[in-house]
């Protein structure tokens, strides 16, 4: 078989010879100018060699002029070539575009499908764009920036990567690393803006001095901080501003470099304005640029010294000409000769890793990269089915058609021109989806960005010239490609004959078969997706995490500030601050609506420590991969607030307090891990020292996840609120009878007011916390669920067609089997079975893809298996149903056949 | 022909023009054209008429279509396009204008000094 189809390749014959015989018409032409001429000499008198050669002389020097006559005959040939074409094509659009005027609801419906297809890829590619190609604004050289990960083994998990680092390392590895132009070290949270309650929260980045030099970025406005500015001894209180909050709250005054503004830990000075969309190395968006030294001081005391807290981001600038691989194995150099903590810990002999910024810290690639992958796959997917749809209208209209076609070549119109009259209609029809599609385009980009990648800046619109010429370039090919298979069969001529026939290609269900099963069976995978996700987010959401999220408000304070320089005025503020948290857990618990209330240090999701712990009977605590043991001091009733439930023992008595009796309460794995053998109820744990006061183990509650949804099992322990030491950061907890949201802001209230102690106070559902862990799945689940429900839709609507020209088609055998006595209910039979066998088939292709390409999905699930028989049987029964809704106008049309016209009509 | 004139330059598009004016011809039906309507007194070698008309027809002002002569020999017939038609009343007048003004100049008297 040809590698190109001879229809095709006539379609694009061009005259690729046209100088040889352009030339070879030049000197035709000149050839009977001189036989005249010797001719005409001849006939007065001369003798025929001379008058040949005095032809010649006359028409002078050939070898001159030929070359030269060639030369304007080509250009001018060439010109008229491009005329004819052009106004070939004026001739063949209009009447391409009275022709699609003529059939507005085929028109309508082959541009609305191409306009959902093409205006949905754009819109994802402005996704991709941003998140993929693009990256971070106003990077220079972004290329050569990296993330930097460290890989240690552990004795039990094996190699573990990670991406968070302490001072130390951060600081050995900018003096030492020789690979790179510049180390530059960041992390991100959030502040508060202004004072009193109407203080505002905002995100906060914190960066050492050198990560704007090592991005490569400028200031908008001012300067970016200086490394003495940020000093690890006496760091300046100076901040940059992003330029989302410059313009939003300052009105984008030029004056506001050298003023002072209100974070949350104080005054800060003013001294730049970051430029617009700059989001340092991750998407998310920035308000205010804090020097590094200023937030490390809260994380330990001994920061810059300490190898046990790691909360520095880290990423360099690989010098020109450096590879990736060299400049790692020569940062791990450089770590090593320079670690100077414990030696026998396994980051002593880590691995330095340089991965893309589009990377987290653990060496894989972000949820939202993988995310706007899939998203790229499904639109495309959505407009293949589209390009499939329209490919197939044009050919039921070509066949239509049949009769002014032939008369086009029964007046001689060369096949080709036939063909190109098919493409310039496509291409018109895709031209008009294309500009009906920079709409779809701009509001799917709308939704995308307001609902599935709501955290991320977005400097520039929804339609950008970038996603236009995206969506001039798919029209285009969309345009040749829908029109390619009925511009095929003009050219080869079987479209003829294939109307001769009378069926076309000679099978009943004719040219439409294929596409319709390609499709079923592409929406059949869609929905499977979507199904898949939708199930995978169900489960995580209603996962139980060992507490009830879903019922509990989570509430903070902020506190008047006093300067408490002295720590005996530390001291007796935090006396007077757990006092004024007991005051508020009153006003709470007797708040209408409440169930009920607690307090708690370190909560799942919010924050958790770690403290010494010695246990008799052990020499050392086990380690876990997961670390801990993990420590909570919380009320009495916390755990019934929070809905961990108790499996045995009992919870803390409201006299367990500051003072009292030390008791513990420990959760199912560390009551398995520590005593496996004994009662862990009774047991004595110690904490911070050897000989430190006994906790007695009261009771046992069930584990609770801690960070994760898929969390490996983690020792935990609880003691009394007020028996704790060297930790703190108190939460409120309270159960409301009704759904949380609508209590949030009565809570807020009932804990502000009535306290000196307390500027004002926060209140949000726990579920906040945990919704971006679900972002994943509710990500999957609305992407496959809308591509699916739109691929449905142009499946739909694409079997409906190709059943009605089905019928249209069989009118004759209909009109027979009528005749012969065939009653309408077998009728209706015959043509829903048609249509039954399509998405039969559709589906049996489709879902065996979906099976198939499972090993690559079920990483992205939650709980769920790509062979979920409620998925396979819901999209089966969809499917179907869509097939029978499709089919049933043009299976009560058949029943309708006029048996004495269908007759006649041969 | 020893007595013929040089064609001064850029009449010959005209002339050509001129010549098409009354009909389609093909390439040596106007040199004969040109010859019979100057006596034979215009010099012009063959292949710059051709050139002429290449040059005429690349820039639209005539139009070339393959036909057969009268002996069954296929020749490319030129006609005047419209464009053809406007250029040539345009450069006719100019022409004329221009040869009036040189002979009115040269044939004047001299003047005795």
């Amino acid at each position: 078989m040809p590698l190109i189809r001879p229809g095709i390749r006539r379609l694009f014959d061009l005259t690729l010879r046209r100088r040889d015989r352009v030339k070879h018409d030049v000197e035709e032409e000149i050839a009977l100018h001189i036989d005249l001429r010797a001719e005409q000499l001849r006939a007065r008198g001369t003798g025929p060699d001379e008058a040949r050669l005095e032809a010649l002389r006359r028409f002078g020097t050939l070898d001159l002029a030929l070359p030269a006559m060639a030369q304007t005959a080509y250009r001018r040939d060439r010109r008229m070539g491009i005329r004819e074409w052009l106004e070939a094509t004026a001739q063949d659009t209009r009447y391409a575009l009275r022709g699609l005027r003529r059939e507005p609801l085929f028109t309508g419906f082959a541009v609305a499908t191409l306009a959902l297809g093409i205006g949905a890829n754009a819109a994802v590619y402005g996704v991709v764009d941003r998140l993929l190609i693009r990256g971070p604004e106003h990077l220079n050289d972004p290329d050569r920036i990296v993330r930097i990960t460290a890989t240690i083994t552990d004795e039990r998990r094996g190699e573990v990567t990670f991406g968070s680092f302490g001072w130390v390392m951060y600081d050995n590895l900018r003096r030492h690393a020789t690979a790179f132009d510049g180390v530059a070290a960041y992390d991100r949270g959030s502040t508060t803006l202004g004072r009193g309650r109407t203080a505002r929260v905002i995100e906060s980045g914190y960066a050492t001095a050198d990560f704007f030099t090592v991005l490569g970025v400028r200031p908008a406005l001012g300067r970016f901080y200086q490394a003495d500015e940020d000093d690890p001894v006496s760091p300046a209180r100076v901040v940059v501003i992003g330029d989302a909050l410059w313009r939003g709250q300052f009105g984008g005054d030029r004056s506001i470099v050298g003023r002072e503004i209100e974070l949350g830990d104080g005054q800060y000075t003013v001294v730049g304005v970051a430029p617009k969309g700059f989001t340092g190395v991750n998407l998310r968006r920035v308000d205010v640029w804090i020097p590094m030294s200023i937030s490390s001081r809260n994380v330990t005391s001994d920061w810059t010294r300490s190898w046990n807290a790691s909360w520095l981001q880290l990423v360099g600038r690989v010098k020109q000409g450096v590879t990736p691989a060299a400049a790692g194995a020569e940062a791990t150099r450089a770590h090593r000769a320079s670690y100077d903590g414990l030696p026998s810990r396994n980051l002593a002999q880590a691995r330095i890793g340089l991965v893309p910024l589009h990377f987290t810290g653990e060496g894989t690639e972000a949820s939202e990269t993988a995310v706007s992958r899939w998203l790229l796959g499904v639109t495309v997917v959505v407009l293949l089915i589209a390009c499939t749809n329209v490919s197939n209208l044009l050919l039921a209209r070509a066949v239509r058609r049949r009769g002014e076609v032939g008369v086009r070549l029964a007046l001689g119109a060369a096949r080709a021109r036939l063909a190109r009259l098919f493409l310039t209609e496509s291409v018109l029809l895709a031209a008009f989806g294309g500009v009906m599609a920079l709409l779809v385009a701009a509001g799917i980009s709308t939704m995308v960005r307001q609902f599935l990648l709501s955290d991320i800046e977005w400097p520039a619109s929804p339609v950008s010239a970038r996603v236009l010429g995206v969506c001039l370039f798919v029209s285009l090919v969309v345009g040749l490609a829908v029109g390619l298979a009925p511009a095929a069969h003009a050219a080869r001529g079987s479209l003829m004959s294939a109307i001769q026939r009378g069926h076309p290609s000679g099978r009943r269900l004719g040219f439409g078969a294929w596409p319709t099963v390609l499709q079923a069976g592409l929406t059949a995978s869609l929905l499977i997706g979507a199904g898949l996700f939708t199930l995978s987010l169900h489960r995580a959401r209603t996962a139980h995490l060992g507490f009830e999220s879903e019922r509990v408000l989570v509430g903070q304070i902020y506190w008047i500030d006093e300067d408490q320089s002295d720590s005996a005025a530390q001291a007796v503020a935090r006396a007077e601050r757990a006092q004024a948290w007991q005051r508020a857990l009153e006003r709470v618990r007797v708040m209408p609506g409440i169930e009920r209330a607690a307090l708690g240090v370190g909560s799942p999701f919010g924050s958790s420590f770690s403290i010494r712990l010695f246990v008799p009977g052990w020499d050392s605590i086990p380690r876990l991969p997961t670390g801990g043991p993990y420590i909570s001091a919380v009320t009495s009733d916390y755990f019934a607030t929070v809905g961990t439930r108790l499996m045995r023992g009992r919870v803390f008595r409201e006299t367990e307090r500051e003072g009292t009796d030390r008791v513990a309460v420990v959760n199912e794995t560390m009551a398995r891990t520590l005593w496996p053998d004994r009662d862990a109820i009774g047991q004595c744990i110690r904490m911070w020292e050897v000989h430190g006061p006994c906790s007695r183990v009261v009771g046992i509650v069930e584990d609770a996840r801690r960070y994760e949804l898929r969390e490996e099992p983690t020792m935990q322990y609880y003691i009394p609120l007020g028996q704790e030491r060297g930790f703190g950061g108190t939460s409120l907890f309270a159960r409301p009878q009704s759904t949380p949201r609508s209590v949030a802001d009565a809570l807020k209230h009932t804990i502000e007011t009535n306290d000196a102690l307390i500027e004002r106070a926060v209140a949000w559902p726990m579920r906040e916390a945990i919704d971006p862990i679900l972002r994943p799945w509710r990500l999957g689940a609305t992407i496959f669920g809308l591509g699916g429900l739109l691929a449905l839709l142009v499946a739909a609507l694409g079997l409906y067609s190709v059943m009605s020209y089905s019928v249209a088609q069989r009118s004759h055998e209909l009109g027979v089997r009528i005749a012969l006595g065939a009653s309408s209910r077998r009728i209706v039979a015959l043509v829903m079975r048609q249509s039954l066998v399509l998405a039969a088939a559709g589906l049996a292709g489709g879902i065996l893809v979906a099976v198939w390409s499972g090993r690559w999905v079920e990483g992205l699930l939650f709980e769920t298996t790509v062979r979920e028989p409620s998925v396979i049987g819901l999209t089966i029964a969809v499917l179907v149903a869509t097939a029978v809704a499709a089919s049933l106008l043009p299976a009560l049309r058949a029943r309708s056949v006029d048996p004495m016209r269908a007759l006649r009509s041969d | 022909m020893a007595e013929s004139l040089p064609v001064v330059k850029g009449t010959l598009d005209v002339l050509v023009l001129k010549a098409l004016s009354w009909g389609p011809m093909h390439g040596f039906e106007v040199t004969r054209w040109l010859e019979e309507r100057s006596g034979g007194k215009l010099g012009i070698e063959d292949s710059a008429l051709y050139q002429s008309l290449y040059r005429l027809e690349e820039r639209g002002f005539l139009s070339g279509e393959w036909g057969v002569t009268e002996n069954n020999r296929r020749a490319r017939y030129y006609r005047v396009t419209s464009d053809g038609r406007t250029h040539l009343r345009a450069q006719a007048t100019q022409w004329v204008k221009y040869a009036e003004a040189v002979s009115g100049i040269l044939s004047a008297p001299a003047r005795s000094t």
